[in-house]
């Protein structure tokens, strides 16, 4: 491995080269392919009910409408799909498996409950309105205390309640240690149910192969291996007979990093009938059945010394699973993330976590940017500011106080995580210091009242988990995740270059990165270098796209793989020229001794004799072709870090959150691509200022889901987005492979806690207490006004 | 009600086209998988996303929202029509140089809407931006570049208009 | 999501469109911009057998000044309105609410009439109507008839409209030399549906002293209404800031709001108190005269 300072053009903006054909339209997203001859078009009959038994299911008018090929019911799939569920082994996971069309029995709005085949999108859509199914409605349950309730409604009976996942940890001697504390804070935080939201929905095709008995199926997933090994096994095809390829994909932000129903649905209609078959996702469904993600309820106890110091915490997390378990995470998922990521970048040695979740007549939740790290942050981060306002500290001084140093690096954590390298501390100062710190608490008055607004800072130091490897996996129950991913990196006979990455890209730009990843080891031109991805035919196994892995996992494998082949280029190159090949270097495209840099070869005259292009002949034992193949497994997890500082101003007649000041220091290690990155960063932050300020699946208490359209789920526009004051510090992983770390999530996991702590901090005056997001002007204006009132009533 | 065909005449980026279609086709789904143009992406079909959005007589327009039959008669301007086989057209290459996309599924949309307003307002500031740019949803981007482009495309087509 | 098959129909005149109406009655509806039915018909909340397409009634897009009146025609923009002088000129209150009103695209073949037609509480054309007792000219082949905001809106997302008639044009009182408006809205988001907001005129004499006050709120009930105490309470009186408190105050007395999942009903009325303060301050500092 050559040292990280080796690389030339890592580190430098490239502008991408996946703009020009998204720009002029001509990018190919699952409804934009090409249809194939005598294409069916699905479309589901979706529950209208949270719970209910399914009587009958009355197609007959739906089946007469010309155009109509047949409709089909939760029966007419049993004998071809198994029952669907994720395969994960930890302790306290009671499995829950679901038909993908229900039979019987409807668990939450928008389950499948009939799937209609059309010629036509429009007919099929007609077809849904003549589909009559008798339901008799049962009583139902939405939310997490109502589901954990005696006496709740159960949705599985094998499990005798609704507890699908509980499991706990606790540090020797934990109570011992929490009473060493002067004083105890405690306090429980909730987050509202949210979406990725992705401007293309979901939708897949499958296709027969007409000739062979394969089977492709297109679909824009960030898991295509997975999502081939799920459907292989659910419909017990040969994974060496499934194709798995991701067209363009617009946006997926974990909730396209799902195995669905629909994708085992349109695979078994294809070999059922040998004809292709197409499912386009429209709004309402993607709100009402894609995985959402979030509704933690968060119950967390702090003992600190007076100084400030955390001596111990416990930390209750409580998650809604929604009616099944999403494939393939479960809901340890979230759940896990939020209990192992609490510690974050502070020095907490003594641990108690308890998390559980119930099961509840909603959408199944999910992986969405961030996973359980918006919760966790939002609850050690909102306590920091409480200890301090307990303890009469400045909310900075108590994270100073415990913030691991620079000094302490590595470090391994309270449940075993090893930071390896990170900028905690000088993340934070270099924070406080761009927004003028100091001087806004100086000038900060008593009642946080400023030109008639309340006028707050908030703060979030984080950490961010990214590029998991099997270990990391392993150990939260994830049995049949890989962790790795590979790569395939082939000098062609011309000497140009193509990588083959078992990744797929949603947007991230990997077209570019990767083969600026590439280029930068063999020495070659970028432009010179082709991506692929995204297709299981073409590229090697490997675990996907999220969860921060892109630049880790992938990066990391494209560095290896180009590496093992330039080995083998000096290798030749070395036979060619009769020089030794470790004195060889790889630079512009070609092959020389830094000594004679004259007496060179182009990488082409190394790749014909490779290729057996010429009469050169190869050295003795030396096999033909100029290629490798890699497989990087990377550490258990690699953690970027960085701060969020946020300056608010909360108008007390209206409840109005007004951002006046927004800094990000954020540090990814390594960066390949920093254009790129800052897009990361921002693209999650706004992410976060509406998952913190507006955005919120809202069901009502039977589970009647309330907003599944755009009109009622709201996203930031363009105008609630701040301009942001970014800052970069890179301190680069000595444990990935390049010192790459994740960039993805951190924005989102930022943005949350340190909008609410803003809020919290400008109406500190007052005495609200703010525990929860989103933030609607709404429930600030509310929380206000009960302050005023008992502030009135007190005097 | 019936499903009986309309004759539809819509001139599109330039060149003319005749199609039967029904009443309730709409011109999204026209454009589509009539024309073969894709890159008209649909994102929401009930207005609000702003990805369906294309130029109709010169003004942006919810392709989502619009039934072909109504229209007949109409010039379109879609994103394949913005540069056609040329070099990207500048508020393209301001784009391009912002990193102003990324899954790029929004950003045709974004496009017709930064044509038609800064057909409006050659000089717009920030914020004049930030509200033109309400017309469309993007996820990945958080708009940020989507601004640094839009200000600088103005830059380039102020400066192409000083040239010519 | 895609809307269900209807016949469609194209008349070239308001009299042909009314023709279609009498035929069709409840079965059909009446398209211009579509920005608010097509969402509905393609969610298939409506789904309309048949549609009547007014956009070739040329005849129906104007906005012109007639004996102290704006008249806008039923296929009249709201970018046309947006950007109309004459609107700039006599209806500063529409003026201000119209960049409100969805977003660009929206308003490029919305109509004005469209929206009131929609009659969304929640929406900013309504409450402007109503503040400014604009008169709502409704056509049928039986002939026409005119009424006023309190008749046309009758609940939300219902108006007085016969299922053979359709709204011809709204006429919009211009302002007086001595008015001052004022359009305030809030959303969950810096742009957006708004939870609630208030459109509002008041003329000022010479003494500073309010001699007629107009205020619609958004958000505050059922349908687009005025806030009848409000302008009780301040008309003939001076807009000073304990009476500006006190008006936001009956505002929110007065309001009965619906709750959604946007916000309480609670909030609602509370804001709808606070906008029609913040109003009230605004227009108490503006020079007097409408542009």
């Amino acid at each position: 491995m050559k040292a990280i300072e080796d690389f030339t053009l890592v580190g430098k903006t490239i502008l991408r080269r996946e703009d020009g054909y998204l720009m002029r339209g001509k990018a190919q997203f699952l409804d934009d392919l090409p249809e194939p001859k005598g294409l069916i078009h699905l479309a589901f009959v979706l529950s209208p009910y949270a719970r209910a038994d399914i009587l009958s299911i009355d197609a007959g008018a739906a089946k007469a409408l010309p155009g109509v090929i047949d409709v089909l019911t939760g029966k007419d799939f049993v004998d071809d799909i198994k029952l669907f569920a994720p395969v994960i082994e930890i302790g306290g996971y009671r499995p829950v498996r679901r038909p993908v069309v229900a039979v019987d029995r409807v668990n939450f709005v928008g389950e499948y409950v009939a799937v209609i085949l059309a010629e036509s999108p429009y007919v099929a859509q007609d077809a849904l309105d003549l589909v009559e199914v008798s339901y008799d409605p049962l009583p139902s349950v939405a939310g997490i205390d109502e589901a954990a309730a005696p006496g709740a409604p159960v949705l599985h009976d094998h499990l005798g309640d609704n507890l699908i996942f509980k499991t706990a940890f606790e540090t020797e001697g934990f109570a011992d240690r929490f009473a060493e504390g002067d004083v105890v804070v405690e306090e429980e935080f909730r987050l509202g149910r949210v979406t990725g939201v992705m401007i293309e929905p979901r939708g897949c095709m499958a296709c027969p192969d007409p000739i062979a008995t394969n089977m492709t199926l297109w679909t824009p997933t960030q898991i295509p291996h997975i999502v081939r090994t799920a459907i292989a096994d659910h419909l017990d095809i040969a994974e060496s007979a499934l194709r798995v390829v991701t067209p363009a994909v617009g946006g997926g932000f974990g909730t396209k990093a799902h195995v669905y129903p629909d994708e085992l649905i349109v695979v078994a209609l294809a070999r059922r009938l040998g004809r292709a078959v197409k499912w386009v996702q429209d709004r309402r469904e993607e709100l009402l059945t894609n995985a959402h993600a979030r509704e933690h309820v968060l119950k967390i106890r702090v003992a600190a010394k007076n100084d400030g110091e955390i001596r111990a915490v416990h930390l209750d997390v409580r998650t809604n699973c929604g009616a099944y378990p999403n494939h393939p995470y479960s809901p340890t998922l979230e759940a896990t993330a939020a209990v192992r990521m609490m510690p974050g970048p502070y020095r907490i040695r003594n641990y108690k976590y308890d998390v559980s979740s119930v099961t509840t007549n909603t959408a199944p939740t999910g992986a969405y940017r961030g996973t359980g790290q918006p919760s966790a942050f939002l609850a050690i981060e909102g306590m920091m500011d409480r200890v301090g306002r307990r303890l009469g500290l400045d909310p900075a001084d108590v994270r100073r106080r415990n913030t691991i140093r620079p000094e302490e690096f590595p470090y391994v954590n309270v449940v075993g995580v090893r930071y390896d390298t990170g900028s905690y501390l000088p993340s934070l100062e270099r924070g406080l210091e761009m927004i003028g710190y100091d001087a806004f608490r100086a000038a900060q008055p008593e009642d946080r009242l400023v030109g008639g607004k309340y006028r707050g800072i908030g703060i979030c130091n984080y950490t961010e988990v990214s590029g998991t490897g099997a270990p990391g996996w392993r150990v939260r129950g994830f049995a049949k995740m890989p962790g790795f991913d590979s790569s395939r990196v082939v000098v062609e006979p011309d000497g140009k270059v193509t990588v083959y990455v078992s990744q797929a890209d949603a947007g991230q730009g990997h077209y570019t990165t990767f083969a600026q990843l590439a280029a930068d080891r063999l020495g070659v031109d970028w432009a010179d270098v082709m991506v692929v991805e995204g297709d299981t035919s073409k590229t090697p196994y490997g675990t996907g796209t999220f969860a921060s892995r892109g630049s880790v996992v992938g990066g990391g494998t494209v560095i290896r793989c180009s590496e093992k082949v330039g080995v083998k280029v000096r290798r030749i190159a070395g036979y060619m020229l009769n020089a030794d090949p470790e004195r060889l270097v790889m630079k512009e495209g070609r092959v020389f001794d830094p000594a004679s840099p004259d007496r060179g070869l182009t990488l082409r005259e190394v790749a014909e004799t490779a290729y057996s292009m010429n009469n050169l002949g190869l050295p003795q034992g030396e096999e033909h072709g100029l290629e490798a193949t890699d497989y990087y497994d990377p550490p258990m997890v690699t953690m970027a870090n960085g701060t969020h500082v946020v300056q608010v101003a909360v108008d007390p007649e209206d409840g109005k959150v007004e951002i006046e000041r927004y800094v990000v220091v954020h540090d990814c290690g390594r960066v390949i691509n920093p254009k790129i990155v800052e897009g990361q960063v921002h693209g999650a932050t706004v992410q976060g200022i509406g998952e913190a300020l507006m955005e919120e699946i809202v069901y009502d208490a039977e589970g009647q889901h309330l907003n599944a359209n755009l009109l009622d789920y709201l996203l930031p526009t363009a105008m609630d987005v701040p301009d942001l004051e970014l800052s970069h510090i890179e301190t680069p992983s000595i444990d990935t492979v390049g010192g790459i770390k994740g960039a993805a999530e951190g924005g989102l996991t930022g943005a949350v806690p340190a909008l609410a702590n803003a809020v919290g901090d400008a109406l500190a005056g007052l005495g609200v207490n703010i525990t929860r997001v989103p933030l609607r002007p709404s429930y600030v204006f509310e929380q206000i006004r009960r302050a005023r009132a008992a502030q009135e009533g007190r005097t | 009600m019936s499903t009986k065909k309309v004759t539809v005449r819509l001139k599109v980026n330039g060149k003319d086209y005749v199609r039967d279609v029904e009443p309730r086709y709409l011109l999204a789904d026209f454009l589509r998988h009539e024309l073969h143009l894709t890159g008209t992406h649909i994102g929401c079909e009930h207005g609000v996303c702003g990805a369906c959005t294309v130029l109709i007589n010169g003004k942006t327009g919810r392709s989502c929202l619009q039934f072909a039959a109504a229209l007949d008669g109409a010039e379109i301007t879609t994103v394949e029509g913005i540069a056609g086989d040329r070099p990207l057209h500048p508020v393209q290459e301001a784009f391009h140089e912002a990193h102003a996309l990324q899954c790029g599924y929004c950003t045709p949309g974004f496009l017709m809407t930064t044509i038609e307003f800064l057909g409006q307002n050659p000089d717009p500031d920030r914020d004049e931006i930030r509200q033109a740019l309400t017309n469309n949803m993007c996820r990945c981007t958080g708009y940020l570049n989507i601004i640094d482009a839009v200000e600088d495309a103005a830059k380039r087509l102020r400066e192409g208009a000083r040239e010519a | 999501m895609k809307p269900a098959a209807f016949d469609y129909h194209r008349p070239d005149s308001l009299e042909e469109a009314c023709a279609l109406l009498a035929e069709h009655g409840a079965e059909a509806r009446v398209l211009a911009g579509g920005q608010s039915l097509v969402p509905l018909m393609n969610m298939r909340i409506l789904s309309p057998a048949v549609l009547i397409d007014i956009n070739r009634c040329r005849e129906l897009s104007y906005l012109r000044r007639e004996d102290g009146v704006i008249a806008c025609g039923a296929l009249t923009r709201q970018g046309e309105a947006e950007t109309s002088d004459l609107v700039a000129a006599h209806l500063p209150l529409m003026a201000a609410a119209m960049p409100h009103v969805g977003v660009r695209a929206n308003r490029n073949f919305g109509t004005v009439c469209g929206s009131l037609a929609h009659a969304d509480p929640l929406a900013e054309l309504p409450s402007v109507a109503a503040a400014l007792e604009a008169r709502f000219v409704i056509a049928s082949s039986r002939g026409r008839r005119e009424v006023d905001a309190g008749e046309f809106f009758v609940s939300a997302l219902t108006n007085c409209i016969e299922p053979d008639e359709m709204l011809a044009e709204v006429r919009l009182p211009v302002a007086a030399a001595n008015a001052r408006s004022a359009f305030l809205e809030i959303a969950n988001r810096a742009h957006g549906f708004a939870v609630a907001g208030v459109a509002a005129l008041v003329e000022i004499d010479g003494e500073g002293r309010c001699t007629r006050a107009r205020l619609s709120a958004m958000g505050a009930g059922d349908t687009t209404a005025r806030l009848a105490p409000v302008e009780a309470l301040i008309e003939g009186r001076r807009l000073d800031e304990g009476l500006i408190r006190e008006a936001g105050a009956a505002a929110t007395a007065a309001a009965e709001p619906a709750q959604d999942v946007h916000a309480t009903a609670d909030y609602r009325a509370h804001v709808i108190g606070t906008l029609v303060s913040r109003a009230l301050r605004q227009m108490a500092g503006q020079p007097g005269g409408a542009a």
